[in-house]
Order: C-alpha cells, then structure tokens, then sequence
C-alpha cells in the first residue's frame, strides 16, 4: 500500500499494522487493532532472539487475512537467513495470528521468540484529535492468557491475549522458548479476542467470543461475488475496478451492534467505520443493481434509530434519519454526541429517495410498507421540523454548538459554503442540493402513497407540494446571468452565488426546470468544473477554489457517479459517459479503488490523478462509484416489471455486458456497444470544449 | 404510584398502541436495583400494544440498572443509549429490543433545552 501500512478489516473490526505486521501506535496514528471505535492493541511486537524482523513480502490473501513473510535482522543490504518468518493474520473478533518458523538449516535452532503486546483503549476520536484517557488500566496473567483491561465508572473495554503453543505469559507479552530440528519448524496460534459491547454486559468478567472462522468468512466472500452480476468487457481496467469494488463493498459491510446483526455499508476506513445515516444510504443506491441487501438493511436500521424527541446535544428532531453512530468512551460518557447524532439535513429526505427506488428495483412491498410510519415521519420532518426559516425550505443550522455539525450537508468541512468573492455565508443555510433531495423524496413518496400505501389524496398533496417547490426553488436559485443554481441561500435568503457541483445532484433529483437543463450540463462539462478527470467540487475562478481543498476543488467520484445519473435523467447521455470514462480511468491508477477524492488540477497538467493527502480508503461510495457508473453507462433503469437498457458507452469502450442483474425481473442481462469499434483499450478522448446539447 | 418509575410503566398501559413500536415484539425484563432489593417490571409488546405487569418472569430481554438512574432516563435527563454504551444499563438476550424501547424515553427536559428557531419559528439566528 502506499502509505506502507497493512490493513484488515471485517465489519468494524480493523487491523493496521506495517509492513512486519508490527503494530507500535502512538496516541495520534491510526494504527492498531480497532473494534466498535476503540483501540484494542496499540502495540504488537514479535521478536526472535531477541531481533526484530525484516519483511521479505506481504501477501493480501483477503480484505480480512494477510500474510507476512519476514527474516530476522534489519538494516542489511541481502538477507540470507537460516530461519524463516511467517505470520498469517485473520481479522474477525479481534484477530487470531497463524506464526510459523521455518528452520532452513542443517543445525538445530534454539529460539526465544516473543510477541510484546500492550492496549491504550483509546477512542477513535481520540486518535483523530490526540485526547487524554481519563481510566485506568489493568493487565492480569489468568490461566495461560494475558488480559489487558480499561476501565471508566461503569465502561469497560477487555483484550484477550492466547496462545495454542505453550507460553510463558507476563504482563507485558508471551514467550516461547523452542529448539527446531534442522529442516523443521515451529508454530503457533495466537489470538486476541476484543471485549465490548455485548460481550460485557451482566458480567463481572468479559465473555470472549472465538475468533470468527476464517472458512466461514471466505465462503461468506465467495457467496456474495457469485450473487453479484457478472461483467464482461473490452477494458481490462474497468474489470479490475468493478471486481476491486464488490470485494471492497464486501469488506465495508458492517453489523452495528446494537441493530440486529444485519449488515450494511460503513462510511469508510479507518475513521468512519460505523454507520452513516448518508453514506449508508448513498452507497445503497450506488449498488442497488448489483445487490438490494444494504439497501434493504439500510432502511431498516436507519428507520429503528429516527428521531423521535427533541434533543438539543444530539441535533435530533422527531422523524428526523440520524447522521452518525459511535460506540467508543467518548461517545458513551457524552462527550460527543453521536449516541447517534442526527445532525444531517440530506439523510431524511434521502431515505424516502432510498425507499422508493429499492422498491422500484425489487418489488419488495412488505419493506416499504412496514415502513410506511418511518416515510411519512420523514416527510413531515422536512416541513415540519427543516423548515428554520418559514418559507418552504431544507435550512440547517445546529443546535449543539460545542460538537455538533456546522455543514450539515454532504460538504461538511467548515469553508465549503462560501459566496464568489471567498465570504463564507451565515446561519441557517439552505444549500441547493437538499431542495432537490426533498423534491425527490416527494415525487416518489407520491408514488408510494397512491401504489403502495393506497392513500391516493395523500400523494395528491405530496405532488402539489413539490410542483410548488420547484416553481419557487427554479426562481430562487437560479442565477441568470450565469445560467447556473446558487449553492445556496443565506439566512437573508440571498443567493450563495459560487458555481459548484451540487448542481449535477439537483439533475438527479429531477427539480430542475428542462429549460435550464442544457445550461448545468453545459457548466458540469465545461472548463471551470470539468478537470478530464470529473468535475470538481468547486469551479476554478472561485475566491476559495483549492484544487486539493477538501470540498472546494477537488474531484469525489461518488459525486461523479450520481452526476452522471442526473445528467442520464436528462438525457444527457454522451456527457454521462465521459463523466464515466474520467472517472474510470481515473480508477487505474488507484487499481480500481477510488480514493475519496482526488486533486482537481487539470488532466492536461497531471496525467495521474493525485489523491487527497488523508483521504480515507476503501470509502464505501467511492467504492460504490464505478457500481452507479455503470448502471449510467448501459442506461438501465427499473420501469414496472421490466429492465430497461438504454447503452452509451464512452468513446474507446467496444462492448459492456452485464449478466444476471438481479431484480422484480428475476435475472436479465444488459449489453451495450461502443459507437466505435476501436481496438484501443485506455481511454478516452479528452475534451474541453462546450458540450453540444 | 408516587415514584417516576410506577409512572412511567403506568403511562405507558395507557398510550395504547404506539405505531413507534409496530417492529417490536418480545418480552422486556427490567430489573432496578435499589439497594439491597430489585424493583421487577414486564413489559410485553406486541407490534406496538404494550402491557405491563410485575410478574417474575424470564423476559426475551433484561435490563438492568440503578433504579435512580432509570429514573432519570425516564424523566429524560439521562440518554438511554448511551447509558448502554458505557455500561450504566446491561442487557442481556435480544439487542433488538432495546433499539425499539429507547424511542419510548422522553429527550431533555425544556428548560434544558435552547430555543429552536425551527418549526415555523420565522426567526433569524
């Protein structure tokens, strides 16, 4: 990797570690062994005779197992050892570490080997802001194992340490002392098993789970690829992408511990494993073709945990989808507030948006109308409780000044809503997108009402609500002279006057008028937004564009990818694909896995696409990105019973198929052809020139 | 009836059917300890109708806490989530459950509470 760290992961459960498969953390690196947002080992040392190793290779068996292949002895130019090292490391409840050695000699080999291990408990948060601990701790030697404990009044964390080879255990580590006969070998199992949440619970002592098997977890693997669609394609590198992303969507999967053990997609390693009211919900979208299942347990568990009181620390509001769920100490003694924070103004609109199109794709009725109370309290959220200024808007202003979240929009960071001349605008803001979002949520909730929930007068009204809201929402926002959307509205109700992407999200909410379609599409494929690559965050000429800065210059593919799908809703079908193709082949270069984002420098200037310094990876909807790019590509889109396909493939793409596209159709496939026939495989032809439209 | 507990499962035979937990259906055990003895309440759900009675018997679920503690919970000064979260409350059996029941817990009482501008308010911040 090539930050040089060795990362595993399952579900909320992560290993980071370097290239010997050493971990030694201090308070403000994310390395270590993680599970529900807390540190469970932060230092894992293994030593022979005294040595450290020196890493030959590493093999990535799986998103979850990884192999170290090491020798004693650092520093030296060739290596030429009579023993060696192997680690084999699986991650599922805690870890368990598979060490072997090798004695390549013709002598017997008398070992010490020992693996030093030591937990700082610390909270993710704590990592991501370096804070102090305020427990104490323990480490307890019982029957063969080491215990290392944190303990805070009534929270309490546990890491247990074993081994399958006899052990001489102390606070501070395990030792072996073995002889390998010439040409033999040695080995051991440890594992560490985490105590949290579920486990400690009406016990004076932790209950230790085994470790997961590493068979049942390959075959879950292997179960979810073969019910994944199968492509075929002329563009190796797009094979490689959509394969690095259904292993990825696969490893991002997560069970939140307090919401059944379903599983749906985490935000994103290493800070965000957890569940995202809008990532969850915008990745679900992304891989609807290619597997309903996070949908489905998306709209399940964000509908347990809706609002349902007015809680000021937790920006939560009756009906209202929350934002962000943490278990770790801070989270618990409320410190932060995200038990769970709601302070997201798009989920709640989004999630209807979700509810509607998981119908669309399966047919599941039941889902939809079991939540029917959960939609309509959603609806009622947006008038009733988003609604800061009176006047028939989304608005967002939080409510837990201390740590709660200015932006309460997908840009988050806290100079992304800013006016042309670099001003950043007051409070509340009403950022564009989320009209969009709540038009949408609407129009489809209508459709639910009249053909789900057989409530046509209430579809009737939710019609006539949106039709107004896009009457007034295409004056308001609109900026004439630059034939674009404002990115927002002020609490003056003045327009926020930058160009930005967000206008590609208002083509996929279907709010913008058709009249003014040609000029957005215009703008996302012109030189100020455009970059080859995709279309930035923030346009060039901005007083705050930054091609690195987070939400003010850089490109995101998930952005791309639900642009692309707006500019399809318009009919935009050639500019669709070379959103598509920018994005692709951007994907290349990061063998398949978007980053989160990427810098926004022209294409013409780079020729690679330079990733964002901290950028998380795998990100759930960048991950989800080349899933939604293709479905924009080959046109599909779920009308009745049947799938329709309607193909554009970008330049240079010679043919797409896509085989068993599971939906309320059953299987179908979807093919598409290039308009080429060229033999070349890398795309594609860039261009800056306006768009003919 | 005088205490906050007896109060709240009191009010709770009286909402009737609560749509909030038509996904819920179990047997929820609550054990309060109060010093040396433990106040014992069940509450039955059945897709959104609650009963509630003293009877001593095994629940799908069991929580358990301080009774002062569940007091405040149910006056809306403690959050229930994250009590369970650093281990205030314990549960045993069915997570699920509890997912569903913490939307019976009132949010911070008003005076704790800020002015929103929201719903209607018109006002500037």
């Amino acid at each position: 990797m090539s930050d040089g760290l060795v990362k595993i992961l399952d579900g909320n459960t992560f290993v980071v570690s370097d290239s010997c498969g050493d971990i030694e953390a201090s308070l403000t690196d994310p390395t270590g062994l993680f599970s529900f947002d807390t540190r469970f080992l932060s230092h894992w040392v293994l030593t022979v005779n005294g040595q450290r190793l020196n890493p030959l290779s590493t093999d990535d068996l799986q998103y979850f197992e990884t192999r170290f292949f090491l020798v004693p002895g650092t520093g030296t130019v060739y290596v030429d050892s009579e023993l060696s090292v192997i680690r084999r490391r699986a991650v599922g409840n805690g870890f368990r570490e598979e060490l072997q050695i090798l004695n390549h000699d013709e002598k017997p080999l008398d070992l010490t080997v020992r693996i030093e291990a030591g937990s700082d408990f610390a909270d993710l948060f704590e990592v991501k802001d370096a804070l102090k601990k305020k427990g104490a701790y323990s480490a307890r030697v019982t029957k063969g194992r080491l215990v290392l404990g944190y303990e805070r009044e009534t929270f309490k964390r546990a890491t247990d340490i074993s081994a399958t080879a006899p052990a001489r255990v102390d606070k501070k580590g395990l030792t072996f002392k073995t002889r390998i006969e010439p040409h033999g070998e040695w080995s051991t199992n440890l594992d560490v098993v985490t105590a949290d949440l579920g486990t400690m619970e009406g016990h004076e002592q932790p209950k230790f789970a085994r470790p997961r098997g590493r068979q049942n977890m390959e075959a879950n693997l292997r179960r979810w690829l073969d019910e994944a669609p199968t492509l075929e394609c002329d563009w190796d590198s797009l094979r490689r992408t959509y394969m690095r992303s259904l292993v990825d969507l696969a490893a991002l999967r997560f069970s939140p511990a307090i919401s059944g053990y379903r599983s749906l997609p985490a935000a994103g390693l290493p800070w965000f494993m957890t569940m995202f009211g809008r990532d969850s919900i915008l990745t679900s979208l992304q891989a609807l073709p290619f597997t309903s299942e996070l949908a489905a347990t998306t709209l399940q568990a964000l509908g347990d945990w809706q609002g349902t009181r007015l809680d000021d620390f937790r920006d939560e509001d009756p009906g209202r989808i929350l934002h962000e769920m943490r278990y770790g100490e801070l989270a618990a003694f409320e410190e932060r507030p995200q038990s769970p924070y709601y302070g997201s103004a798009d989920a709640t609109p989004l999630f209807v948006v979700l509810l509607d199109e998981y119908e669309r794709w399966t047919g599941d009725r039941r889902l939809v109308r079991g939540l029917e109370y959960e939609a309509r309290a959603a609806l009622n959220w947006i008038d009733e409780y988003a609604d800061l200024m009176g006047n028939g808007y989304i608005w967002y202003q939080r409510r837990n000044e201390k740590t709660g979240l200015e932006n309460q929009c997908w840009k988050d960071s806290w100079d992304s809503i800013s006016y042309h001349d670099g001003r950043l605008a007051g409070f509340p803001r009403a950022t564009c997108e989320l009209q969009g979002y709540a038009y949408d949520a609407k129009i489809r909730a209508a459709r639910l009402a009249r053909e789900v929930w057989k409530d046509p007068k209430f579809a009737s009204e939710l019609e006539k609500q949106a039709a107004d809201l896009k009457r007034r929402f295409n004056r308001d926002f609109w900026i004439a002279d630059g034939e674009y959307f404002a990115l927002a509205l002020d609490s003056d109700g003045e327009q926020v006057d930058v160009l930005s992407s967000n206008i590609g999200h208002l083509l996929w909410s279907g709010i913008v008028d058709k009249s003014k379609a040609t000029a957005i599409a215009r703008h996302l494929l012109g030189p100020r937004l455009f970059s080859g690559w995709g279309v930035r965050t923030l346009a060039e000429g901005e007083g705050r564009y930054n091609p690195i800065g987070y939400h003010v210059g850089t490109v995101w593919p998930f952005d791309n990818s639900f642009i692309a799908w707006g500019l399809r809703r318009y009919g935009f079908k050639e500019e669709a694909a070379r959103i598509a193709a920018g994005i692709l082949a951007a994907a290349d270069f990061f063998d398949g896995r978007l980053p989160e984002a990427f810098g926004g420098y022209e294409r013409d200037l780079t020729r690679y696409p330079v990733q964002y310094p901290t950028a998380c990876s795998p990100q759930a909807w960048s991950t989800g990105a080349p899933l939604l790019l293709l479905r924009t590509m080959l046109g599909l889109e779920p009308v009745d019973d049947l799938l329709v396909v309607d193909p554009e493939l970008p330049v240079g793409i010679g043919h797409v198929a896509l085989l068993d596209i599971p939906g309320r159709w059953g299987r179908v496939d979807a093919f598409g052809r290039g308009r080429e026939s060229s033999n070349e495989k890398a795309p594609l032809r860039q261009s800056h020139e306006p768009v003919a439209v | 009836m005088s205490d906050a507990t007896a109060e709240f499962f009191g009010s709770l035979t009286q909402r009737g059917h609560v749509p909030l937990l038509e996904k819920a259906r179990g047997t929820v055990r609550f054990e309060l300890a109060e010093g040396k003895r433990t106040d014992r309440w069940l509450l039955v759900v059945d897709r959104g109708d609650l009963s509630v009675s003293r009877r001593n018997v095994r629940g799908d679920c069991t929580i358990r806490t301080n009774k002062a503690l569940f007091e405040r919970i149910v006056d809306g000064e403690v959050n229930a989530t994250a009590a369970v979260l650093r281990g205030a409350v314990t549960i045993d059996g069915d997570m699920e459950l509890l997912v569903q029941l913490q939307k019976l817990f009132p949010g911070p009482p008003p005076k704790r509470r800020r002015r929103r501008n929201g719903a209607g308010g018109r006002g500037k911040a």
